[in-house]
């Protein structure tokens, strides 16, 4: 039986119901009189100089309202981290990518702003342009931007330890390297907006966002508003995973035409769009060096990685950071050396999803680690496990797991998939694989620099003491961050959650840095805890003054008020309320229990509204080298999986079968939300390891721009699913609790890979693992060694590559 | 992303709808489950000006099984054939085509005579069609002409079809006892995919345990339409059925492919040729299973 009365349990998700019968409602759902209909004029030309652009035709066509260009922007720069802010809502001076952004149409109906949009006369001069990292970096490469010479966003070159002398030590120094394709985050929902600016001058804008609070920050420094003139609200978003976590040129370019016209504009991305936008996972090239002692101790990593980053900075800088220092935990690692470069391409921008990242470079290495016990002839797990940090310890790198379920994770999947009994024992063509993963549970930073609360929350006591209200600016994307909130002040205020009612992703609700880094849970949690014990506290104080009891013998528990030593007689009390509610169905039998509801009342009489108050910032984190605060984290989530699969070998199909994955997340606040987190990572990396790439032409036009063709997974690709939650109790985190939305993607690509080596006895070092890639790897693999079988004996082999 | 302006008809009788075609021509599309020809037109990659509705024409939704031929009428849906017993009990590879097109909430829009009429080379329904030795009737306001399957295809999203004419119904004849079919669809994941390859192979056998008397292999995604695989055929007849003449009829056929392959494409010309060999050989045994009653 758990402590805890609201959390801990598999509580209803709030939305649920009006999600599932279509009364949810989500930006595009939002209609306002009068309301125009944006378009965004978007770049053909992956790299073009701008010589003229001529919007009179566009201007005098009937139904238009405005046509905007930088003219109208003006060129105030933004992007993600203020230390590489590189774009302007319009381009001036060239385009950097094929669907660059030249300017935007207001009309009076979509059809009219879209054929205004084409009748936009743009003069080019077309440019040479980069695609790969290696065009990008060779002498003499165009430069996207002057600033950044060879086109590097950004370098990382951090070492911990000595790597050079920790590898003269070793026994073994294994070299593998692993690239992936860049990825689309594939939300069900494009990215939408709406933007009303009225005649006192305040800037409304609805959106389709994961982090209201700097979109807030964006648009009043894009657009020179103050920042309490704007207010950005966040209705239901379908889905983000990353590539919403940060202010949009539709967002932008919405608000300025509403602006413009004094009207509401309603702007959206259509299917398309979202790929030319981009901002998703990026392409890694990794390559790493691990030495081990034959017992199998980890000695060292040295570990190298590019980044194909697309046109503009995005999250790029943060996520070359991550690549490296995620690498730290959750084994011993006494010594790590880390170059990574994040570089620029005549592509979309890269930026964060799912994981951010560290989701390739974990598969890379977990990979190579399972080459390493192969050839110490270790078994996967027991090198894992002989590896593994626990509570209490701090990476080179300076990150310190305050709490790390890690081995009861491993345990719990190897013990749950019959591991024993199966691995090395599976017929040709089946395989089973494991890998562990760990992510922060909130980055320790905000994106700009700044000591601001990473969240604030306010609880309000409806005035008949009956409800309270929850207030809070962070963003539900779909991931049950309401129905977690709500639970965790029902929890601390000592009440049901059916008496709670809560708001959220509305920057008028106050600071909350949004949803991205996991951060949610452990940070707006705390805040959400706090302000809920605030309340209880009043009502309590308040309650104290009238019966003469001390504080600390009272506590409200679902719903009604605990007297821990002799009970008072609190019927004067009851009398009063009644007084109050003459008339009322509900009021109090005069022989039950004193209720919150009657306790808060009391207290509004008292003291007016009762408002609690909470708010979170972490403590400093973290190293002092440079980049250090990429990584920091209060707390940090862990997991493991086993995956179970078979390879068709005559086409190279994969079929998974089974996953079973144990996720630490500390405390499961509401465990079926833990669960969905972990099926959602799993359906995520099950896609990026077998399907999903994002495809350019010779000109760097997307040629899969749809779903289509775009593969995600779909129901009748999901496997067995066992999902085991483990709960280390977080110290940092509310009631125990720390993240479970990105963590859990971490070992599905590398235990798909080495089950994958498992079934087939060919390493596959490219991603996506289409049957094509398989079925070639299986075929040279067969060609190597026949042609080896040939010069030795003069025999030719059969059967699996995998005897 | 909003259609292109067009005129819609929803003529009540096929009559009716060829007096329509015949009088708009090429500036008509026709609609029959429309889950290829929707998105052609939202892609604006087609803006017909008519557009012209046959799926609530009663007459073009019949099953008729005579004996010796069974007729589907081209607004037949493939959830429509994928739930026939009847049809699972004699054409099974045909049920198994229907099975691999797009998901079930496309199934259940998408018609056999679309499949066949839009013309695409990894479409699911041709090849085991082909396979069958199916037959089409097109009609026109003057009347009808009935074409083989193997002579309808033209080229990617072009028949023989003329602009005045509807297809309405395909024929398949019965096949005869002792013969057998299979089809293999190979995408990257298990549900509303785009072939990579298909192939479905037919083989009827000399009596039990007897040679093949006849073999049709049809395979799609290696050329612009559905092809034959001709030489691979020819190679089974009169032999007897094994492990090795099977091998054989996949190198065949692979010798035979042409496929085009590049960078940008779903995969490439040398795997693809592979996966001639292998889905041909897995058809065939497949085929040979059902031929010798060894399938459920």
């Amino acid at each position: 039986m758990s402590e805890y009365d609201v959390i801990n349990t598999r509580a209803a998700r709030v939305d649920a119901s009006d999600k599932v019968r279509g009364r949810a409602v989500y930006v595009d759902d939002i209609k306002m009189p009068g309301m125009l209909y944006g378009a965004l004029l978007q770049s053909p030309l992956a790299h073009g100089e701008l010589l003229n652009i001529d919007t009179s035709a566009a201007e005098r066509l009937p139904g238009v309202k405005s046509v905007v260009t930088y003219k109208e922007a003006g060129l105030v720069k933004y992007g993600v981290s203020p230390a590489r802010y590189d774009e302007t809502l319009f381009c001036h001076d060239k385009v950097r990518h094929v669907g660059d952004n030249i300017a935007a149409v207001a009309a009076t109906d979509l059809d009219t702003a879209l054929e205004a949009v084409s009748l936009i006369k743009v003069e080019y001069r077309e440019l040479p342009a980069v695609f790969t990292v290696e065009e990008a970096m060779a002498e003499g490469a165009p430069a996207l931007h002057a600033a950044y010479p060879r086109n590097i966003t950004a370098e990382v070159h951090d070492e911990f330890g000595d790597v050079a002398a920790a590898f003269k030590k070793c026994d073994l120094i294994k070299t593998s390297s692993l690239v992936n394709k860049r990825q689309d985050a594939a939300f069900i929902e494009p990215q939408g907006c709406l933007a009303s600016y009225d005649f006192s001058g305040n800037l409304t804008v609805y959106s389709s966002t994961q982090v209201p609070h700097y979109l807030q920050r964006i648009i009043a420094m894009v657009l020179g508003l103050p920042v309490g003139k704007v207010r950005v609200i966040k209705p239901y978003v379908g889905g983000g995973f990353g590539p919403k976590a940060g202010a949009s040129h539709l967002e932008l370019a919405a608000c300025l035409l509403s602006m413009k016209t004094g009207k509401p504009v309603k702007m959206n991305f259509d299917r398309q769009q979202v790929f030319m936008h981009g901002r998703a996972r990026h392409q890694f090239f990794h390559t790493m060096t691990t030495g081990v002692k034959k017992d199998g101790a980890i000695m060292a990593l040295e570990h190298k990685c590019y980044l194909n980053g697309g046109a503009y900075s995005s999250f790029g800088i943060a996520t070359v950071y991550y690549a490296g220092s995620l690498l730290g935990g959750p084994y011993k690692l006494p010594n790590m050396k880390y170059d990574g470069y994040r570089v620029f391409t005549n592509l979309p921008a890269c930026g964060a999803q799912r994981g951010h990242g560290g989701v390739i470079a974990r598969a890379c290495w977990e990979q190579q680690l399972d080459m390493i016990a192969e050839e110490l002839g270790m078994d996967p797990i027991e090198l894992r496990l002989k590896n593994m940090m626990k509570a209490g310890d701090v990476t080179c790198n300076f990150l310190d797991m305050s709490s790390l379920g890690m081995k009861e994770c491993v345990e719990a999947v190897r013990d749950r998939s019959g591991w024993k009994e199966k691995k090395g024992k599976l017929p040709p063509g089946k395989g089973i694989g494991m890998s562990c993963g760990f992510f922060v549970s909130g980055a320790g930073y905000p994106i700009y620099r700044s000591d601001t609360f990473h969240g604030t929350v306010i609880i309000k006591l409806t005035e008949d003491g009956g409800t309270a209200l929850v207030y809070t600016a962070s963003a539900e994307i779909g991931q049950g961050s309401d129905t977690t909130f709500a639970m965790i002040a029902a929890e601390a205020m000592g009440i049901p959650l059916e008496c709670v009612r809560l708001e959220s992703g509305d920057t008028d609700f106050g600071v909350d840095l949004g949803a991205y880094s996991s951060r949610q849970t452990l940070m707006t949690g705390l805040a959400t805890k706090e302000a809920g014990e605030d309340i209880k506290r009043q009502v309590l104080e308040v309650l104290s003054e009238e019966l003469h009891v001390p504080i600390e013998d009272m506590d409200i528990k679902k719903g009604f008020i605990v007297f821990r030593k002799e009970k008072p007689d609190f019927s004067a009390l009851r009398t009063r309320y009644i007084k109050e509610h003459r008339g009322w169905t509900d009021n109090p039998g005069m022989d039950e229990e004193l209720s919150f509801k009657e306790a808060s009342r009391i207290a509004f009489l008292s003291r007016g509204s009762i408002v609690g108050k909470g708010k979170y910032k972490p403590p400093e984190l973290g190293g002092t080298h440079k980049g250090a605060a990429v990584g920091t984290s209060p707390a940090y989530g862990c997991s493991a999986q086993v995956v179970e699969l078979s390879v068709d070998e005559g086409t190279g199909k994969i079929n998974i079968e089974k996953m079973t994955d144990a996720h630490d997340c500390g405390l499961a606040i509401n465990r079926t939300s833990v669960e969905g987190q972990m099926n959602g990572s799993l359906s995520m990396g099950l896609g990026e390891a077998l399907f999903e790439e994002v495809k350019f032409d010779d000109k760097g036009r997307v040629l899969n721009d749809d779903l289509a063709e775009y593969k995600i997974t779909r129901a009748l690709d999901m496997p067995a699913i066992e999902p085991i939650i483990i709960e280390s109790k977080e110290p940092n985190g509310p009631f125990g609790a720390k993240e479970v939305g990105e963590g859990a993607i971490m070992p599905a690509i590398p235990a798909i890979l080495n089950a994958v080596y498992d079934a087939i006895g060919v390493r596959i070092f490219e991603l996506p693992m289409k049957p094509e890639r398989v079925y070639m790897a299986i075929k040279e693999y067969r060609r190597k060694k026949e042609e080896a079988l040939r010069s030795s004996e003069g025999k030719a082999p059969g059967g699996s590559a995998k005897k | 992303m909003s259609l292109p302006e067009f005129d819609f008809h929803a003529p009540g009788t096929v009559d009716e709808a060829c007096r329509m075609v015949a009088e708009y021509g090429d500036k008509a599309k026709i609609f029959a489950g429309g889950t290829d020809l929707m998105l052609d037109m939202r892609r604006k990659r087609i803006s017909p000006e008519h557009v012209i509705s046959i799926p609530q024409i009663e007459e073009l939704k019949t099953i008729d099984q005579a004996p010796g031929l069974l007729k589907i009428g081209a607004c037949v849906t493939v959830s429509r054939i994928v739930k026939s017993k009847e049809i699972g009990a004699k054409w099974g590879a045909l049920c198994a085509g229907g099975k691999a097109l797009g998901s079930c909430l496309v199934r259940n829009l998408a018609t056999v005579g679309g499949n066949l009429a839009s013309a695409r080379p990894a479409a699911d329904m041709p090849p085991p069609l082909m396979a069958y030795g199916a037959s089409l009737v097109l009609k026109n306001t003057s009347g009808e002409r009935v074409v083989s399957l193997d002579d309808f295809f033209k080229g990617t999203g072009v028949t023989v079809m003329t602009p005045d004419e509807i297809l309405t119904e395909i024929r398949i004849p019965e096949p005869p006892a002792h013969s057998g079919a299979g089809y293999f669809n190979l995408g990257i994941r298990n549900a509303c995919d785009i072939n990579i390859l298909n192939v479905a192979s037919y083989i009827a056998l000399d009596g039990p345990g007897g040679a093949v008397k006849s073999a049709r292999i049809v395979m799609g995604c290696v050329a612009p339409t559905h092809v034959r695989a001709l030489a691979a055929e020819s190679l089974l007849i009169g032999e007897k059925p094994s492990e090795a003449l099977f091998q054989s009829a996949g190198e065949a056929a692979m010798k035979a492919a042409t496929p085009r392959g590049s960078a940008y494409s779903r995969a490439s010309a040398e795997y693809k040729k592979d996966m001639v060999k292998e889905l041909t050989v897995r058809t065939l045994t497949m085929a040979y299973r059902e031929a010798m009653g060894l399938t459920a």
